[in-house]
């Protein structure tokens, strides 16, 4: 008998327990957050422990994932229903979840609308609605290493044009052996994106954000492919085989004289090398441009919590918090700081003007429905004329005409 | 009365099965069939059902036959399916011819023989992405040991990108699956070889019979049972083979190194697009299916030749 009452007490505390421990997972709501890139940042990081502080209950469950997987990770679930809360991911894949109901749009105040750098909200706008928080930024410029060009017998100046550029290189590699121009055309993402770079800079564009309507097929993106295919010649063997950051491996081992990188490339090189960032030298048809890229805070859809994660993407892309991720990350200033914060890092400085100056002339990543077919279409059409099959004329027009497929 | 000769009559045959040898059979395999069921009928069943709609990250809607018809059209696709048979015959030939040759040197009677048998284990222990990286190096052009050989050879005059060209890139990605593969198939070939009884070769050699005459009258016709199961497995590995190509080249440039398995994972998870990549995914399992009985009857026609003999 007393046996049992022990054991009806035991049962009883046992319950009691279950049932409090169950009350408080009620109570407590964990956030679920994919930050792409494979580490969290210190900046961000001070504002999400903030953000925990002042929000009893809510916990913050933060999964850093490389960049290689990380939106497959977040559409994924996504798609098999079972969101995390917020990710931080790029802006070229906003349209495709929004088209796809998966995420949900955000409100950006006319008043901090203002705040951000030209260009910046239309790569996260679609069907008149912000699809996310913009919360990284990135502009391009030409790398040059002076010490190579020097030898070369030339003077270590920028090259304003095309043409400019590709005798600097041929000189280069004429006289030093050495490839005068890192080109990328690996099956990569910033294969296109460097394609992107000389294409804006002469006047062209992929898809019109406002009619929808591919714009790919014209003179200027021909030119452009055509000058990419003769750039070949003076770069690096095989540029099939590399990305950007290979490149960078490349222009640190002295192998290549000048390859265009992010404000983030003059702090990864090597201090011995005497090197210069100028813009992107201009096209015959345009003047020099900048592909505007951002990466975004997207709040998913059917989580249950979604103001939630809207308050915190809001905290972590706010003036103050955003302004501390770019000064110390080196990103391009993705808001003008100049009337938030006193002396921001990129004025008076002429390294961070040639990232900053041709933000207006930019264009955006263009936003597609299917943003991975976007890429293989352009890769395909940049590698084949780095491989030399095909004319330029007919591989812009084949890409055009399979993009309208995704658009 | 009746009743109860019926229900005892019914018990008994109930005993009866139950005690039957049939019924304890099918006890034993129960588990195993409904483990089977589970990781490899049910997807399948359910990859069938998907290749009927357009399933992606919006949802999904029955679409009937659009998606196989969309593949029959699909002008690239006879290419891809081309190659992937290219890609599995070359590196099969090649592991089986190398992995035989192999498997006869370590067979030999010489000193250390055990220290030779664990040497070839490397490529085969070493899990497979590692591998696969440390190949991605060596074929850089620019900071790799073959180009850097290859230049101090004098073969080439400057850097060559193994990986950036259709055909290099393609011959490369057979060259390291072959290194993969190869040990696997050394090590149940000389397990075969070791199970050749002595008397054959020692009869062999009073009648006169060459070292040649002994290995293609002896030792091919003992192995071949191993052989034929080997190739057929080797054969379906590389076919599905998904590592290699990915880290080494994903696929390119220009879909040059794209296989049947390369494009159904580019379609289902690269793209998103559930639906059409599982009518893909059932074109692989088709063509492997198909491929695997014209193989197993060719190969039995090999083995009762060589039984006859």
């Amino acid at each position: 008998m007393k046996m049992l009452k022990k054991i009806q007490r035991i049962s009883l505390i046992g319950a009691s327990l279950f049932l409090l421990m169950g009350l408080f997972q009620i109570q407590a709501q964990e956030l679920r957050f994919i930050m792409c890139g494979g580490e969290v940042r210190a900046a961000d990081q001070k504002v999400i422990d903030a953000f925990q502080a002042s929000h009893s209950g809510v916990k913050v469950n933060m999964e850093a994932v490389p960049w290689g997987t990380c939106q497959d990770k977040s559409m994924t679930l996504a798609a098999a229903g079972d969101p995390v809360s917020l990710s931080y991911m790029g802006s070229r894949t906003l349209k495709q979840l929004a088209k796809n109901n998966l995420i949900v749009s955000v409100t950006i105040p006319e008043a901090d609308q203002a705040n951000y750098q030209p260009g910046i909200l239309n790569t996260v706008s679609y069907e008149g609605k912000f699809w996310g928080f913009p919360h990284a930024f990135s502009t391009k410029a030409l790398f040059i290493n002076c010490g190579l060009i020097e030898k070369a017998g030339m003077q270590c100046v920028q090259p304003h044009t095309w043409e400019g550029m590709y005798q600097m290189a041929k000189t280069v590699k004429d006289k030093l052996g050495i490839a005068g121009v890192g080109l990328a055309a690996k099956d990569f993402d910033n294969t296109m994106h460097q394609f992107l770079n000389y294409l804006y800079s002469n006047g062209g564009q992929v898809i019109d954000s406002k009619t929808n309507k591919i714009m790919l097929n014209s003179p200027e993106a021909v030119e452009t492919l055509e000058f990419y295919g003769k750039l070949v010649s003076v770069a690096q063997e095989g540029p099939t085989a590399f990305e950007r950051s290979q490149l960078k491996d490349l222009f640190n081992d002295e192998k290549v004289a000048m390859y265009i990188d992010g404000p983030w490339g003059g702090g990864q090189h090597k201090k011995t090398l005497k090197t210069i960032a100028v813009p992107i030298p201009s096209g015959p048809s345009g003047t020099n441009g900048t592909l505007l890229i951002t990466d975004s805070l997207a709040v998913f859809k059917g989580t249950g919590h979604e103001d939630v994660a809207m308050e915190l993407a809001r905290a972590l892309s706010s003036g103050d918090a955003q302004y501390d991720l770019d000064s110390s990350w080196g990103l391009t200033p993705i808001m003008k700081y100049e009337g938030m914060v006193a002396n921001p890092y990129y004025v008076n400085s002429s390294y961070w003007s040639v990232f900053v100056e041709p933000i207006g002339s930019g264009g955006p990543e263009p936003l597609f429905v299917e943003y991975k077919s976007l890429q293989t279409v352009m890769n395909s059409m940049i590698q084949g004329i780095v491989l030399g099959e095909g004319s330029a004329k007919n591989l812009v027009a084949t890409a055009a005409q399979k993009l309208e497929e995704f658009k | 009365m009746t009743m109860i000769s019926k229900n005892s009559n019914s018990s008994s045959k109930w005993r009866e099965i139950l005690r039957s040898r049939t019924l304890f059979v099918w006890l034993l395999i129960t588990p195993a069939a409904l483990f089977m069921f589970l990781i490899v009928g049910w997807p399948l069943l359910e990859t069938i059902r998907l290749s009927f709609t357009n399933a992606g990250l919006g949802g999904e809607q029955y679409i009937g036959w659009e998606n196989y018809e969309k593949l029959l059209n699909n002008r690239k696709y006879p290419a891809i399916v081309g190659r992937t048979f290219y890609w599995m015959f070359l590196s099969v030939l090649l592991k089986m011819v190398i992995g035989t040759a192999g498997a006869l040197l370590l067979n030999a009677k010489i000193r250390g023989k055990a220290t030779f048998r664990v040497m070839v284990m490397p490529p085969w222990i070493v899990p497979m992405a590692i591998g696969c990286i440390g190949w991605l190096w060596l074929y850089n052009g620019h900071f790799g040991i073959l180009a850097g050989v290859l230049m101090r050879l004098g073969i080439i005059d400057g850097p060559f990108e193994f990986l950036a060209y259709k055909s290099s890139a393609f011959y490369s990605a057979v060259v390291t699956d072959v290194w993969i593969g190869t040990p696997m198939i050394a090590i149940f070939i000389l397990a075969a070889m070791q199970s050749v009884p002595d008397d054959l070769y020692e009869a062999a050699y009073v009648d006169g019979a060459s070292r040649w005459y002994r290995f293609r009258r002896i030792t091919i016709p003992q192995i071949m049972p191993v052989i034929v199961t080997m190739s057929l497995l080797s054969a379906i590995w590389t076919f599905n083979s998904f590592e290699v190509i990915w880290i080494l080249t994903e696929g390119g440039p220009r879909g040059a190194t794209t296989t049947m398995i390369i494009d159904t994972y580019k379609m289902a998870i690269a793209n998103y697009k559930f639906g059409y990549g599982a009518t893909r995914a059932l074109m692989v399992v088709l063509s492997l299916a198909v491929f695997s009985l014209l193989y197993l009857i060719l190969l039995n026609k090999v083995n009762e030749r060589y039984k006859t003999k």
